[in-house]
């Protein structure tokens, strides 16, 4: 999966021989020393949270004080309760807005950049990119001000159109699509810039063939390009899918989980168990999400594996 | 694929025979397309400079005699940006210069040196790589709780500081680099270090660079971490001081604050745009190079 992306470079490693001489001992220690610095902190920071975090899960536990063990209860109350299953729902609502239109307009805009025909193509290219590499954050403040719906500048033009004015931040119909609106806006030119590596993978020759024999362009993208760029768009889903499943930022600044809790996605709330210092259940949340999300994403590989037979 | 050789249509196959029409529209929807990808940011740092009164009143009004600096100068005056500026400086100096320098060291050393247990270490790495980072926030904060680190530069610095993403990266990176250039500067004398720090940090320099540009990005936009670790004024990084300003929004919904917090907030979000945009325009070759092999990190 990461091959379509990664630089090419050969993954095996050849062991180095040993030659012996003076300069063996010093060989034989060099890589540990190497390594060192960067498993001191792995461990530190890696793999101790993680078997810490499976431990907290199967605990009761407020930030002080002993930890109670509590088995599977932290599981069992989020499974049984409402709010984890409207936030994952919140969550999945916010997937079916942004992944599959994403990956629509991001294959056709790297389909056209693709194209030699097209110009300017280095600039679309930067100028796609412009949301996904700032500040998530500044971003996020300028949504508020824009979408908000006395003073926003969408309003202000829909009112010029002698349209009606939409509660885009302040009415759960439209908190969902306008969160999902950032998102696309912020990482679309990512997904484009992800297409585009793959299509430039696929030998221009093959379309030199299948033009000859007259195929059309639309029969030239659906059956050529589509499945020669399968493993990127099943890089880019797997990748989106676990983004807007930890989407946490947005909401958490453009509208704090609502309106009635209508935004309050998964990641969210996961982040709210921490600040009621309900570490425990946090933990929990934290295993399921990822159960959810490892599963949802094996389900994407397996499905769209299958159909390369 | 039977090719019948047709030798009038053989040059430039790919885009043959496309009628002028779609082209044309193929242009108007691009520029249409890049007006809706600019214009947020655009609108954001044109509007930051007009009067906050008429920012609210007139949100697509442009009228340059009236421009002004009083959104930029109240927002200095009130919010701690410049603390902001400076603390995420502090941290994506060192932050940054301990991934660039310690994450191809080690990946130097999975790459290029045979050890016992190495493919079983790296399989972990690989492992850890795929799992969704939210997992490692609470027990990370109760780490920084015990060692009495919250609210500090080190809390901030040290978790993610060696990337494992970066050491996978670099690894393939270095293990492109031919033996044969490794073992000549051995039987040169070299030592170790010295053909790390002179033969292959050379040598990759452009993945180098790629790898500055993403690490770079991701330390300026870092956010959840930062928020949940250092949300103290003294301490708070330019984006947590950008998030609070947020709150303080919808938590003043009385009109006449609403103008001039709307004209702060324009002024503090498109200061903190800036220098990426810059960096961004000057160096996207390398951003674009870092953010295809950054893309493998999920």
């Amino acid at each position: 999966m990461t091959a379509t992306v990664a630089p090419p470079a050969p993954i095996v490693v050849e062991p180095t021989p040993h030659r012996g001489g003076k300069s063996r001992l010093r060989r034989a220690g060099a890589p540990y020393l190497f390594i060192l610095p960067f498993l001191a902190m792995f461990a530190a920071f890696g793999v101790y949270p993680m078997i810490f975090t499976l431990r907290l899960s199967f605990t009761s536990w407020r930030g002080s004080g002993a930890a109670e063990w509590v088995g599977w209860g932290n599981y069992t109350y989020l499974l049984q309760g409402e709010a984890f299953w409207a936030s994952m729902a919140n969550s999945a609502v916010l997937w079916l807005l942004i992944v599959p239109i994403q990956l629509t307009i991001g294959l056709v805009v790297a389909v056209l950049l693709n194209s030699a025909k097209v110009r300017l193509r280095s600039f679309y290219r930067v100028a796609f990119l412009v949301p996904f590499v700032t500040p998530l954050v500044a971003v996020a403040q300028i949504w508020t001000v824009v979408f908000d719906q006395r003073f926003g500048a969408v309003n202000t033009a829909l009112n010029a159109l002698g349209l009606p004015d939409i509660g885009w931040l302040t009415t759960s119909t439209w908190a969902k699509p306008t969160l999902a609106l950032l998102f696309l806006w912020k990482t679309t030119g990512f997904i484009v810039i992800i297409l585009l590596s793959g299509l430039q993978s696929i030998d221009a020759s093959v379309y030199e063939a299948a033009s000859l024999d007259g195929a059309s362009r639309v029969r030239q993208l659906w059956s050529i390009t589509l499945p020669l760029v399968r493993r990127t768009l099943l890089f880019a889903l797997v990748l989106q899918t676990l983004a807007v499943f930890q989407m946490f930022a947005e909401p958490f600044v453009v509208t704090q989980g609502g309106p009635y809790g209508s935004t309050t996605t998964a990641g969210l709330y996961l982040y709210n168990h921490i600040t009621r210092a309900d570490l425990g259940t946090g933990a929990a949340n934290s295993f399921l999400l990822v159960i959810f999300v490892m599963a949802l994403s094996l389900l994407f590989v397996r499905l769209l594996r299958s159909e390369d037979k | 694929m039977t090719t019948t050789a047709l030798p009038t249509t053989r040059r430039r196959p790919v885009i043959s025979r496309r009628p002028l029409g779609a082209t044309v529209g193929v242009q108007v929807f691009l520029v249409l397309l890049t007006l809706a990808f600019l214009s947020p940011v655009v609108w954001a740092l044109v509007s930051a400079f007009k009067p906050a009164a008429s920012i609210i009143s007139a949100p697509l009004a442009f009228d340059p005699s009236a421009l002004t600096l009083e959104n930029y100068t109240r927002m200095f005056a009130d919010v701690p940006i410049g603390r902001g500026f400076m603390n995420t400086a502090v941290v994506l100096v060192i932050k940054g210069s301990v991934t660039l320098f310690f994450a191809p060291l080690a990946a130097y050393g999975f790459a290029k040196y045979d050890f016992p247990f190495k493919n079983l270490l790296f399989g972990t790495v690989l492992i850890t790589l795929m799992l969704p980072t939210i997992v490692l926030i609470i027990p990370l904060l109760l780490e920084m709780k015990a060692l009495g680190w919250v609210n500090t530069y080190q809390a901030l610095i040290l978790p993610g500081a060696v990337d494992a993403f970066a050491v996978f990266w670099m690894r393939q990176v270095i293990a492109a680099v031919p033996d044969e250039l490794v073992d000549a500067a051995r039987v040169d004398g070299c030592s170790e270090i010295g053909i790390f720090t002179r033969i292959v940090l050379p040598v990759i320099r452009p993945a180098m660079a790629g790898l500055a540009v993403l690490t770079v990005m991701n330390i300026y936009n870092d956010f959840v971490w930062p928020v949940v670790v250092a949300s103290s004024s003294r301490m708070a990084t330019l984006q947590v001081v950008l998030s609070t300003l947020a709150q303080n929004i919808t938590g003043n919904r009385i009109d006449a604050d609403y103008a001039t917090v709307t004209g702060e907030l324009l002024a503090a979000a498109s200061i903190a745009l800036i220098p990426l945009l810059v960096i961004f325009i000057l160096l996207q070759r390398h951003f674009i190079n870092g953010i295809l092999a950054g893309s493998v990190k999920g």
